[in-house]
This record gives structure tokens, sequence and C-alpha cells, in this order.
């Protein structure tokens, strides 16, 4: 089959004829694309896998088929035969790995890669998020849905206590700077992350290296695994130009959150509390019921309503009345606030980009603009971020490569937090009552108190505050690569990168956090800047069936921050809020940071390419430590072994490839903190005017390096014409002298220190397999599932000095600042052991709450069995136990492509199986009586203990506060696992015939779906939860539906 | 080829000899802790610091003075939830509102001062020809206050039992390992008056305002000994003060319009709370205090003053001391909010400028001597003491002064509560005198399950318990938990 080739404007063209056969089995391939890059002719191959093309000597052909490595070929002579390997599997395929590239068959590492395709169509504004359920052993989480907020990335399990357990980034082979910038944090809880300047569409590709032999050369920092990113570069070819657009909707959460039962439940349950508290005091039934109307009445009279019941019992229906008082009467209506304060969320990226090249100069640049409006109605990101990738042969054997980018972010609105004021998802969930007007009823004024001790008018309140953070991110990237002679080639690196974040945060004299100071704003600056620079050797030849390749150098990095502030209070008035304007001002600025210095070298030798092996080394030196321990060694070796290629694998025609593969190693973490190991006197305590100075920080000279000591075996396999491929890796990684942050004797005047105390493990499975179901000329459909078995567990805890045993450490959820979740660091348990009292559920005869005591030495020790234990209605009587852990059993992804001609179908599942979830948020609205003036959950209500629902699993709803709703327990935790559709992809690619009418190469249109459907047991919030797996006020995941338009000219 | 090869491995061995220097990195903003301290002036940037750190809001800045007046009944509260009412219906325990902030807030300044007596004992050990007597003597007596305060917060009182647990009393910088057990109360009063007596002839007798000086030193004095019983020591400690420290009594006509003023005639130790730096605003005792919304919404109306104090004071009606007491939330007329802290009833401040909650702490006045040397010297000169007492009592001009016949322990303990209300004292001066406590629970209308009605000091959650984070980092310590934890 031949299909005719339009005519092209090359000069000097010939045919050029060929075969295309699978790499792997010889077998011939059809319909296989052959195109001419930069032009319009392609042409597809028949059914004994030829083809015919019109092209010119010199010009690139580049041949594609869905399950291949694309393939390009520069036209010589008019013959051309191709052999295309099938992806994954690919032993060919180009890999990015530390200081370089290789190929993945003579990798002896463990890395993932996935490549522009995969992420490029999902609404984000972050490209980690994009990677979710896609990489085995990597565990994407995110803990809001807040817009701009960023994911945390853990690579095979959790390596380290206090210190990071994020990876390495790396972009375009330089270290960057990733994770939480800016100071707003000190204010108000906020997420704004460096990497969300990177924008998705100008990467190729994210490899993730997971193993020593992979991640050892970046020494001690490659612990936690690193994440490769290479940008988009120009190809050899005619200009392309991509242009690209989608809007995006979020008109709803993706499950439901904690919703409020309705204005009548709210009404009968506060009444309930009141007349419990009487009767419980030894009241009438009758003085109650007066005393809790009157309570009622004095809450909401103001509103514009009153209440009546029939009788004076407990569980009387409160008659909800409009007062006839005022300008209306507002009987039989209320107040939606979630209509107020949510709306349909926009998101909408747009995205151009130019690229192309010749031999000696290639291209790409880009100009990007995103913006996401979160649902909640103060909250958005955008971006604004441009790209030059330039390189040029400046001689035959000299190659400059330039990267330049420049990304403004945009934030503002923050509000993610437990701070009952700021969250206005909180407030619709818990304090805002539908009794609650923003105007008053009887004046039709605004309505500026608050409405009861933490309820705010919201309407009023959203224009006396603000806040925001603008990031202008500058990042220069310098490769000067000379090739010295034929197998030595020299590169050296310089990088800069500058992030300016600038913040703004203003509340005006009416609001409640700036009447005492009769309004207050803080304008902030943090200006980060990193220098890298490192020059490295290689030396690569091949001596007939051996091959070398060696590589040496050395890199440096200076890491700065400087910090102003200056605030002002005494705002003369709203409408300018600038420090400017106001009446007193007070500034503060300083600056931190921390420097490193390295030596690195590996060497690489292969046989035949069946036999590989490899070994690293690298010297750390970093300012975190003090003298004693500044320096670290850090090194790898690893071996992999084509089996396939043996001869005595030849005759096994059914099997296309088989790796195996093992490495040891050992790596680092670096401590968070900056200055662990001084002891530091800050001058911050200002008295009278005068500057004061207080020991801030207790120093740790002892100090040392976190090391991990990782041991992978990894076995690659396809078969059945590479239909069927997979990889099953094993590891397990010992990490040793922790870092933690201890909590020490309050007596000593501190409440704790940094310290090296133990030794955690990691070890599990990762298996990826993936199945090409159908290849027809007209149908794909591939599928491919990913599950990771992780086991993390901490093996040792170090006695300190003059301690005959460890302490257990307990800690708390670090998200939020609000102890959301209590876990405990002991020997021989999870790394994630929720740690509190353990709850036994609701005493079916009363509806009391019921808890284990839980006596070391006497399981029946306590006030009176329960279920044969000993159990207590007095949490203070119970002795807190482990209560279990948020580690799955197993995580990962199910991904699936059908195509139909022109037609994508792509669905993109995640899951979690096993582990618990907990839950810091339901214990507001849950709760059974300590809070007076909030509203509560329609799953509390429908899920109580009553004289009527004996079996209700939530304890009875009393006025007397038995039981403080802010104590660590069992009570609030969840089966973890779930399953959700997180994308889901449809694509149409219009015919060439008609995009070529109308001069385009190619056209695209989709559409995509984030947060469609989830499945899961716990039905109270959404069970997509953060790194430490509990669940806060943050706001939740929005479903997202996107439709988008790409073109290429 | 070679060339580059060279200039590479050259530029690298520079770069990595180098690194000493490059791998020494400092912020701008703290100073090294062994180095910090070299002269008198950087001796007395840390005594800021400690000063500053009294006006925290778990110390002298709020809830020390809180727990004093809640759990001693003169305060009460309208609702429960508002924040801080577990102050007041005792509703603590180790984990949960335990107030481990006394705990570590306290002993962070024992720290400053044992760590800032080390610099400068290492300091002279090198002939220093640097003047840090003045330094000592405040730091010494500030770390007398400090475990003053201390052992009265987690120990039973003198006069119950010395021989109980007090606090770890600790003189030295410690190591982070370090697990320091209990004293005995008695240790403890042993250690404050030795650092009263070693700093006082180190100190100035001048007027310090904001800092301690001689006459803080012995007013001091005698409070500790108020509290050890040993009247003849506070009788002394508290007449030097009366005769020789210079300080004057407010006249009736002054009395109010000394809380819009700072470092009055009265003030003996006055911490200074100023705008930017220690005004805790929405969080400061002045607000804690006021009326609910008065100025700010955010105003919740923590506390008011309880019936019984309200009756106290009403003795007399023209009681000048009702000035600074206001009309709080409730309906009936009630003057429940105190503004002694807010400068006036009309929210005046104390001098600087737009702010009324940047008020300076007044932690010893004078009036607090008299009413030390009346109650020193009753049981041995009540003539005397009734002439101490009249001079305090005199604020209410329409009660009768007293005589040496009339004066009973009960007038001067009321005068106390009258006087020094909303100061931090009246708890205190129920443990030592084992006097019990009855609580205004009848004003919200609440049965607190955490206390009875009416408490002394045989009630185990009179004295707090030691935090569990502190058990958790020293395991020992939780063997000398206090009773019933």
């Amino acid at each position: 089959m031949w299909l005719g080739a339009l005519p092209t404007a090359w000069a000097q063209e010939s045919t050029v004829t060929g075969k295309v056969t699978d790499a792997a089995s010889g077998t011939a391939l059809s319909g296989v694309t052959v195109s001419v890059s930069g032009s319009d002719t392609r042409v597809a191959t028949d059914n004994n896998g030829n083809y015919q093309i019109t092209a010119a000597s010199g010009a690139s052909l580049s041949f594609h088929a869905v399950g291949y490595a694309e393939q390009q070929v520069i036209v010589r002579g008019t013959v051309i035969d191709v052999a295309l390997a099938a992806t994954n599997q690919a032993l060919d395929e180009v890999l990015v790995v530390a200081y370089g590239t290789t190929t993945r068959g003579s990798f002896t590492g463990a890395a993932t890669s996935v490549s522009a395709a995969d992420i490029q169509d999902a609404a984000s504004v972050s490209f980690e998020t994009a990677l979710t359920g896609k990489m085995p052993g990597v565990q994407i989480t995110n803990s809001s849905g807040q817009a701009g907020a960023a994911p945390s990335i853990r690579i095979r399990g959790i390596g380290s206590m206090n210190a990071s357990n994020e990876p390495l980034y790396v972009i375009d082979g330089v270290p960057a700077t990733a994770g939480g910038s800016g100071q707003l944090g000190d204010y108000i809880y906020t997420s704004n992350n460096v990497l969300n300047t990177l924008n998705p569409a100008d990467i190729e590709s994210v490899t993730v290296l997971k193993d020593a032999a992979a991640a050892s050369l970046y020494g001690s920092r490659a612990a936690n695994g690193v994440v490769l990113i290479t940008t988009k570069r120009g190809k050899i070819g005619k200009p392309t130009i991509n242009l690209r657009s989608a809007v995006g909707f979020t008109p709803a959460w993706a499950t439901d959150n904690y919703e409020a039962a309705g204005v009548q439940e709210q009404v009968d349950m506060l009444y309930q509390v009141f007349h419990d508290y009487r009767t419980s005091n030894g009241w009438t039934e009758a003085d109650a019921n007066a005393d809790a109307l009157n309570r009622l009445n004095g809450k909401f009279n103001q509103h514009g309503y009153y209440f009546e019941t029939g009788g004076t019992g407990l569980y009387e229906t409160v008659h909800i009345k409009g007062m006839t008082d005022g300008l209306v009467n507002r009987e039989g209506s209320y107040y939606d606030w979630e209509d107020l304060l949510f709306r349909t969320g926009m998101y909408q990226t747009h995205d151009l980009s130019v690229s192309g090249g010749t031999e000696n100069t290639k291209y790409y640049s880009s100009l990007s603009y995103t913006q996401d409006q979160n649902r909640v109605v103060i909250n958005g990101f955008d971006r604004v971020s441009g790209r030059v990738n330039l390189s040029q042969k400046v001689w035959d054997k000299v190659e400059l490569t330039t990267n330049v980018s420049v990304a403004r972010n945009k934030q503002h609105g923050y509000n993610d937090t437990r701070n009952l004021g700021l969250n206005y998802y909180l407030q619709t969930r818990n304090l805002l009552w539908p009794l609650y007007w923003p105007d008053d009823y009887k004046t039709g004024e605004p309505f500026t108190g608050r409405y009861g001790s933490y309820a705010y008018n919201a309407d009023y309140y959203e224009n006396e505050w603000d806040n925001s953070a603008n990031s202008l991110r500058l990042g220069i990237n310098e490769t000067l690569s000379v090739q010295l002679l034929p197998s030595l080639n020299l590169k050296t690196v310089f990088s800069y990168e500058n992030n300016e974040v600038k913040e703004f945060l203003y509340y005006s004299a009416n609001h409640f956090n700036g009447t005492t100071d009769n309004g207050l704003v803080h304008e902030m600056s943090t200006a980060y800047t990193k220098l890298v620079s490192s020059t490295t050797a290689t030396f690569a030849k091949n001596f007939g069936l051996h091959g070398i390749n060696l590589l040496a150098g050395f890199e440096a990095e200076k890491n700065e921050t400087d910090f102003q502030r200056s605030s002002g209070s005494n705002l003369p008035a709203s409408s300018l809020p600038s420090v400017s304007t106001a009446g007193k001002l007070d500034a503060s600025g300083y600056s931190w940071g921390y420097n490193m210095l390295s030596v690195l070298s590996r060497a690489e030798y292969s046989y035949d390419q069946r036999y590989n092996l490899s070994a690293s080394y690298r010297r750390d030196g970093s300012s975190r430590f003090g003298p004693n321990d500044r320096w670290g060694d850090f090194w790898s070796v690893g071996a992999a072994w084509n089996i396939r290629q043996e001869a005595f694998m030849e005759n096994t025609s059914w099997l296309n490839s088989l790796r195996l593969r093992a490495s040891y190693g050992v790596n680092g973490t670096q401590p968070i903190s900056n200055y662990g190991w001084r002891s530091l006197v800050g001058y911050s305590s200002r008295y009278m005017e005068s500057g004061g100075a207080s020991l801030t920080t207790l120093g740790n000279e002892d100090l040392t390096w976190e090391t991990s000591y990782a041991t992978n075996i990894g076995l690659e396999f396809s078969l059945m014409n590479s239909r069927l491929y997979g990889t099953v890796e094993y590891f397990n990684r010992d990490s040793k002298n922790l870092l933690q942050s201890v909590p020490i004797s309050l007596v000593t005047g501190f409440g704790s220190i940094l310290r090296n105390v133990g030794e955690v493990n990691n070890r599990g499975f990762e298996v990826m397999l993936g199945y090409h179901i159908l290849q027809s000329d007209d149908w794909q459909w591939s599928a491919s599932i990913n599950g990771s078995f992780t086991r993390s567990e901490v093996t040792r805890l170090y006695a300190a000095e003059g301690e005959s045993e460890a302490q257990p450490i307990v800690w708390y959820d670090p998200t939020g600042g609000d102890s959301r979740a209590q876990f405990i660091y002991q020997e021989g348990e999870s790394m994630l052991s929720f740690y509190g009292f353990e709850w036994a559920g609701v005493n079916r005869e009363d509806g009391r709450n019921v808890w284990y005591v839980n006596n070391q030495d006497d399981d029946q020790a306590g006030d009176f069995l329960y279920n044969g234990r000993g159990a207590t209605y007095d949490y203070s009587n119970a002795n807190p136990t482990i209560l279990g852990s948020a580690i799955p059993t197993v995580f990962g992804g199910l991904n699936t492509d059908i195509s139909y001609k022109g037609l994508v179908l792509g669905l993109n599942f995640m899951y979690k199986i096993g582990g618990s979830l907990y839950d810091g948020a339901f214990k507001d609205v849950g709760d059974d009586g300590y809070y007076w003036e909030r509203i509560r959950a329609q799953y509390y209500y429908d899920h109580r203990w009553t004289d009527t629902n004996p079996n209700g699993s939530l304890p009875k709803l009393l006025g007397t506060d038995p039981t403080d709703a802010m104590q660590h327990s069992s009570r609030q935790m969840y089966d973890a696992s779930f399953l959700r559709l997180k994308n889901i992809n449809l694509a149409y690619a219009i015919p060439a015939g008609l995009t070529q009418r109308i001069g385009l190469a190619n056209a695209r249109i989709y559409f995509n779906g984030t947060n469609l459907l989830t499945f899961s047991r716990y039905k109270i919030a959404d069970p997509e939860v953060n790194q430490y797996g509990t669940r806060g006020w943050e706001t939740p995941f929005a479903k997202t539906y996107t439709f988008g338009i790409e073109f290429n000219f | 080829m070679k060339t580059s090869t060279i200039i590479t491995i050259t530029a690298g061995v520079l770069v990595l000899s180098a690194c000493s220097g490059f791998l020494d990195v400092k912020p701008t903003n703290s100073g090294d802790a062994k180095t910090a301290v070299r002269t008198a002036g950087d001796a007395q940037v840390v005594i800021n610091g400690l000063m500053r750190s009294m006006t925290s809001v778990n110390y002298y800045g709020r809830n020390f003075i809180l727990y004093g007046d809640a759990r001693g009944g003169d305060l009460t509260i309208a609702s429960q939830g508002r924040g801080q009412d577990a102050l007041y219906t005792f509703n603590h325990t180790a984990s949960s509102n335990s107030y481990s902030g006394f705990w570590s807030h306290l002993y962070d300044g024992i720290l400053q001062i044992n760590n800032l007596l080390e610099n400068i004992a290492s300091v002279e050990s090198e002939d220093s020809n640097e003047d840090f007597g003045a330094i000592k003597g405040q730091a010494l007596t500030a770390r007398a206050l400090i475990y003053f305060d201390l052992v009265r917060l987690y120990g039973k009182a003198y006069t119950d039992d010395p021989s109980a647990y007090g606090v770890p009393n600790i003189t030295t910088t410690l190591p982070y390992n370090a697990q320091p057990l209990r004293a005995s109360v008695a240790e403890n009063y042993e250690q404050i008056v030795r650092d009263l007596e070693a700093a006082a002839p180190l100190l100035p007798t001048t007027h310090t305002n904001g800092y301690l000086n001689y006459y803080a030193n012995k007013a001091l004095q005698a409070r500790v000994f108020l509290h050890m019983g040993d009247y003849p020591g506070a009788l002394d400690a508290a007449e030097e003060v009366i005769n020789e420290g210079g300080y004057q009594l407010y006249a009736n006509t002054d009395w109010n319009s000394s809380w819009t003023r700072q470092f009055g005639s009265e003030s003996i130790f006055e911490l200074g709370v100023f705008p930017d730096e220690a005004d805790l605003g929405s969080g400061s005792l002045g607000f804690y205090l006021r009326r609910r919304a008065h100025g700010a919404s955010t105003a919740a109306g923590w506390f008011m003053a309880s019936d019984y104090f309200l009756n106290r004071l009403s003795e007399d009606e023209g009681d000048v001391r009702w000035g600074v007491m206001a009309q709080d939330e409730s309906e009936d007329p009630h003057l429940g909010s105190c503004y002694k802290y807010s400068g006036s009833v009309d929210l005046v401040g104390d001098g600087k400028r737009d702010n009324n909650t940047a008020v300076n702490i007044k932690v010893i006045r004078l009036s607090e001597m008299y009413l030390i040397a009346a109650e020193a010297a009753l049981p041995t000169d009540p003539s005397k003491a009734a002439g101490y007492l009249n001079e305090i009592r005199k604020r209410a001009p329409n009660l009768p002064p007293a005589t040496a016949a009339s004066i009973t322990l009960d007038m001067i303990v009321d005068e106390r509560s009258k006087e020094l209300f909303a100061e931090g004292h009246r708890f205190f001066d129920m443990m030592r005198l084992n006097r019990s406590i009855e609580f205004n629970d009848e004003f919200a209308g609440i049965t607190p399950s955490s206390r009875p009605k009416i408490i002394d000091r045989s009630f185990y959650r009179t004295i707090l318990p030691i935090p569990t984070g502190e058990i958790y980092a020293n395991p020992a310590i939780g063997q000398q938990q206090n009773p019933e934890y």
C-alpha cells in the first residue's frame, strides 16, 4: 500500500524506499508513518513494511508508530531500512541520567521516565500532578486543592524523619531550588512552590532516579531519589510553530467534604446541646426548654428568627419563625453562604512555542500564560512564562547551549488553614449558620459585627483583607561542551537562578485582624539566588566488544537568601493598603544561606552489550555541618546482564527482551536546618526600643550526615512481539543516622534539638506490567498497571548519651500548623504510626464515648470492661498507644489508551489500598458538644447515637462537654483505600488532509477531565490525602473539565 | 587539550582548597552563642532580651497574671469556650490545657540567665576590665523572681509543705541530654533567697525604669519572705523599700490616672510593653479584661470581676478603685470589666500614641509593700500594721481606718484583693494562707466538672502538672508528677 505524497518544495529530491521492521523480532511493521521532517510529506508502510517517499538528500526522515520509539534518519542514498524499537522496553531509548545520558539497555540503575505526551493535557499548574499514578515507586500526594498548591513527591518510601523527604530536582543538569518559598508562611498558611514557575509544556521528559546506581552521583542529596527534568530543544528541520489553548471549568468539588446538615437539623442539635446542658445540671425539662429557646433567641433574634417548640423534651422539633419587626420577614428563607463563597472555578492555559534547527543551531522558544481560579472566590493563581533554549555549534568540536527562562507567578487569596476567621471553606462547613445573613434584617445595612465567636460576614470582610505573592524567577544555564578528542568530552555548566518573591498581606482597620493596629499591612521581599558551577570530563570509547565510559568532575554551589520586610500600621484609609501610607512603620531584613562543594566520578564498563558494570563516587562538603563532620563520601556499584542477548537464548523467539540489574550504594540527606550545628544568639527580642538578645538555637556540633544504604534488583522483560512488557524491582534501603528534632527536657530552656537519632528501613517491590491489547491499522489499545508495595519502618532508635534506652519520639503532622495528627517513631513500627487514645466506640446503652485504657501491664485495668478489655469514659484515664499506620499496602496507577484512527481515549486511575487516614477536620464538624456556636456535618447528624438510634456510630450530643474534641484518637481514623479516575483524556487528531488544506501540519482537539470519579469507603471528605495520610481544613480538590485545542504549523 | 585539562584541574584544586571559608556560612541576624557577650554593653542587650521575655503571653504579659486572679476567684467568665477559660474552670491535665507554656517559657528565661552568667564568668576569667556588677545583680534577681513564680505554680505552698516537690533547681546551662529532677520546695526557696541576697549589693539604688534595681530586689525579698511565713524578714525588706526607696504612694486623686502613665511613683518594677515589640494586641491582658467587643469586635469578653470581688469593693461605693472598673456584657449593672491594662475605661492607653494594648505591666508596686508590711507586722505590732494598712485603705475614703484593736488579717487580705486586683496575687495569697476559694459560677450559669465550687489548697489541681512534653523527654521526672495527675 502506497499513499500518494504531496509535492514538496525541496530541491534535489529523489525517491527513497525501504522496509521498516521490529527491532526485537525482525518482523515487518505495517502502518508506520514515514514523514519528511519540516515538510508535509508523509506516507505509511504497507503490509510488508515497505514504503516509498520523495525526499531531498540531507533531509531528515522520521519513522513513527504507536508503541515504538520514534526514529529519525538523515537521507543519504535511496534505500533506508529501519528497525524500530518498541517503547517502554526499548533498549536503545535514550535516558537522561545523572550528569549525562545513556541508553536504557546499558543502564544499571532503576529509573522511570515519562515524556511530554504523558503530561501535557492535564489541567494542572504543576507538572508533578500530571505524573500521578504513572511511575511505579513514586508517590505523589497533594495536601490542598488551593490554586497553585504543589504536590509532594515520595520516592520509595520515607527515608528521613526531620530532614526533607522530597527528592532532589535537577533541571537541565543543574540542581534546582524546590519547595516552599517566601516568608508569608510566618503569618498565614501558604503554599508557594518554586517549581510552579516551570511551565509543564516546556518539559520534554521527566526521569525519576530511584536506586543508588542511578542517583548516588548526586551524593548527599540523593537518598530520596532524584527527579531529572529536561526541557524541550529544537529539532533539525524547518520551524515548527505549536499553539495550544485550553480552558477548564471546575463546577464542583471532587467529593463530598463535610457537607453541613440542614438548617432544621442544626437548630435541633443546638437546642439539644442547651437542653441537655441544663437538665444534666439538675434543671427540669420545662426550665431547660425555656433556657434553650432563650439562648437560641438570644443568638438569632438579631438575624430575624425566633424559635418555638411543641413540647419541652430533648428531642423536640424546633420551629424556626421569622421576626416581623424588620424590613423583611425571613421565615422559611435562609442564606446560602456556599453560593457566596464558592464559584465555578476556571482554568486556562495558552502556549505558543517555536522550534527548529539546523545541524549547527537548534532553538526552542516558548511563551505561556496559565490561570487557575479556584472554586473559593478569593483564591487564584496565574503564571506568565517564557523560555529560550538555544544550542549553537561554535566550531566543529565546541557546542554552547544557553537555556534562559523567565516566569512570573502570581498567587492571591491564601486561606488554607484551620484559622477560623480566614478559611472560607471551614466557615461554610463549621461556622456560618444559614440563619446568618450578610445584612441586618432591620436596617438592610451590612452586618459588620461577628456572628458568634468566630463566624464572620465574609461578604463584608472580603474587601477588608488581602494577600498575595508574586514570584519572579529567572534562570540562566550556560553549558559549554568541548569534544577534545573523539572519545573525550569536556563539559562545563554554569547556572544562575534568581527567584524573588514579593508578598503582601493586608488587614484593614475594620478587619478583626487589623482593629487593634488600626489597619495592618506587611510587604515582604525574599530573594533566593543560587549559583552552580560544575565541570565534568567524559571519556567514552569502545575497544572491540569492550566499552568504557569514565566521568570525573567537580561542582560548587552557593545559595543565598535575602529577606526584607516592611510593615505599617495605623493606616489612614482603606483605599490605599500600602506601607507608604502607614502612620507607624516597622522593618526587618537579614540573609542566610548554605554552600556546597563536591567532587564526583563514575566509571562504566560494557561487554558485547550483554554485560554492564558501573561504579560512582562523590565527596560532598556542606556548610550545614560543623567542621567535625563537614565532608561525606557517597558511592555506588551496579551491574546489568542482558540475558536475551546470550547465545543460549537465541531460539526463544517468544521472548523479546530480558534484562537483570542489581545495584548497591550509599547516598545521603542533608538537614533542613542551615545552622543546626551552631548555637546562635538572636536579636529579635527588642525591649523598650533597645536591642535585645536571646539564645535561640541549641547547636549540636556532632551532627552528621544521614546515610542511606540502598540495594536494588530489577528484572525487565518483554514478550509476544513486545506486546506484553514489564518490570519488577525489589529494593531495600537502610537509612542511618537519621536527623530529627528531638524533644528534650524543657528545663534545659529548649524544647528540642536536632540530633542523629535512629535508623529506618524501606523495602518493597514495584511492579509495572503493560500490554498492547489491540494493534490493528485502525484500532490501538494498550493498558498498563503499576503497583508499589513499600514497607517503611523505624528499625532502631539511638539512646542518647547517659540514657539506658532510646525514647520513642512523638511528633505531629506539620501540615497547616494545627498538629492535627500525632505520630510516634518507635522501634519496629511504621514510619507513619498514628499515636493517641484508642477509641472503643460508642456505648450502646447511653451513647457515650468509650476509650480503651491500654494499660501495658494489665489489659483489664480500667473503670469497666468493654469487649473484654479495660475501658473508661474519661480519655485522660487512658494511655496513648499506636493506632495504625498511614502507609498503604500498595499504591499505584492504572493507565489505558484506546485509539481509533485519530481519536484517542486515555484513562489514568490512581489507587491506594490499605493504611489509615487521619481526619483532623471532622472533629470540628462531628463534635459531640464542646462547641456551642458551630454547625455540624450531616454525617454526624445521621450517625450520632440518640435514644432512637442506639446503633449510632458517633457519640450522643451532650451539653456538658465530656470529651475534648481536640484529643488525638482513633475516633478520627478511617480506611484510606481509594480508587480515583485522576484524568480522562479524549483527543481527536484532525485528519491530515483537512489540516493541510488550511496550512496546518496537524491539529488536535481534546477534552480532559480531572478527578471525575472517586471510589472509597471513607465518605466524609476526599480520600486523597497528604503525604502524612491526614486531612485537615485545606481547600478540597475539585472536578475540572478542560477543553483544549492544539495546532502545529 | 592539555591546556584546558590543566586549567580545569587547577580551577578544581583552587576551589576545593578555598573550602574552609566557603563552607562556613552564618546568617546576618544571629551571632555565635559562644562569643556573643564580650562587654557590659553586650550583656545589657541580653538583659533587654530577658526583660522582653518577661512580657510574653506565657508570663507577665498575660497568663501568669490571669492565673493569679482567675484561679483566685476574683475573676469569673461569662461563657465557656471563649479561650483560657480552663484557667477559671481548672480544666487542665498534663496533656491538654496543661499550661506547659509556663514551664517552657520560664525555664527558657532561666537558661538565658545562666548562659549570661557563665559568659560573664568566662570574660571575667580573662582579666576583663568590664564592670558586670549591675548586670549580674539583675540576672540573679530575675532568676529569683522566675524560680519564685515557678515553684508557686508547680509546687505546694512553702507554708503547706516545704519538703514537697518543687521544680528542678538549675543554675548552670545544661547539656541537651540533661534529664533534671525536681528539688524540694524548701531547696527552691533557699536558692531564691541566696540569689536575692547575692544580687542586692550589686544593684543600683537609682530608679531604672523598666529594669530591676536594688529596691525591686528588696521588694521581691519582702514578697518571698511573706510567702515563707518569715514575717520579720518580710517586714524588714518592705520597710526598707517604703522608707528609703524614694517611691511615693499615689494620692486618691491620682490613683486612677496612674494607670494612664508609665513608671509612676509607685512602680518599683514595671515591664515596658511597647508597640511593635512586646505589644500583644488582641492577645494582651488589657484586651482579655475589657468588655466584650469594646473597641474591637475581637474583644471576646474573656474575664470579668466575680461578684465576690465586686461585693468586696462595694464596701465603699466611693472607693477610688472603682475608677478602673466598667460595665461588662451583663444586662444588670455589673462593673466587672477591668481597665487597669487599657489605661482607662475609655481605652486611652498609658501614653503610647494610638495604642491601647501596649500598656506596661506593673509587676511590683509600692502599695503592695505597705500591705506586706501590714501583714508582716500584724502578729507582733498591730498598731504598726494598722498604720501601714490605712495608707492603702484610705483609697476607700468612707471606710473607717483600722486601729490596733480593729485590724484583722481578713482586712489586710481583702485590701490586697481590692488594691492588687488583676495583678496576679489573689490565688497565691489563698494558697499561702490556706484559705478556701469560692468561684462565681452562677455568673455564666455553669457547673464545671473539673473542680467544685469551693476549693482550697488540698485540691490537687491547685498545683499544675508537669507537662507530658517534659515527661516524654525526661521520663524520670514522670515519677515525680504531682499527685493525682
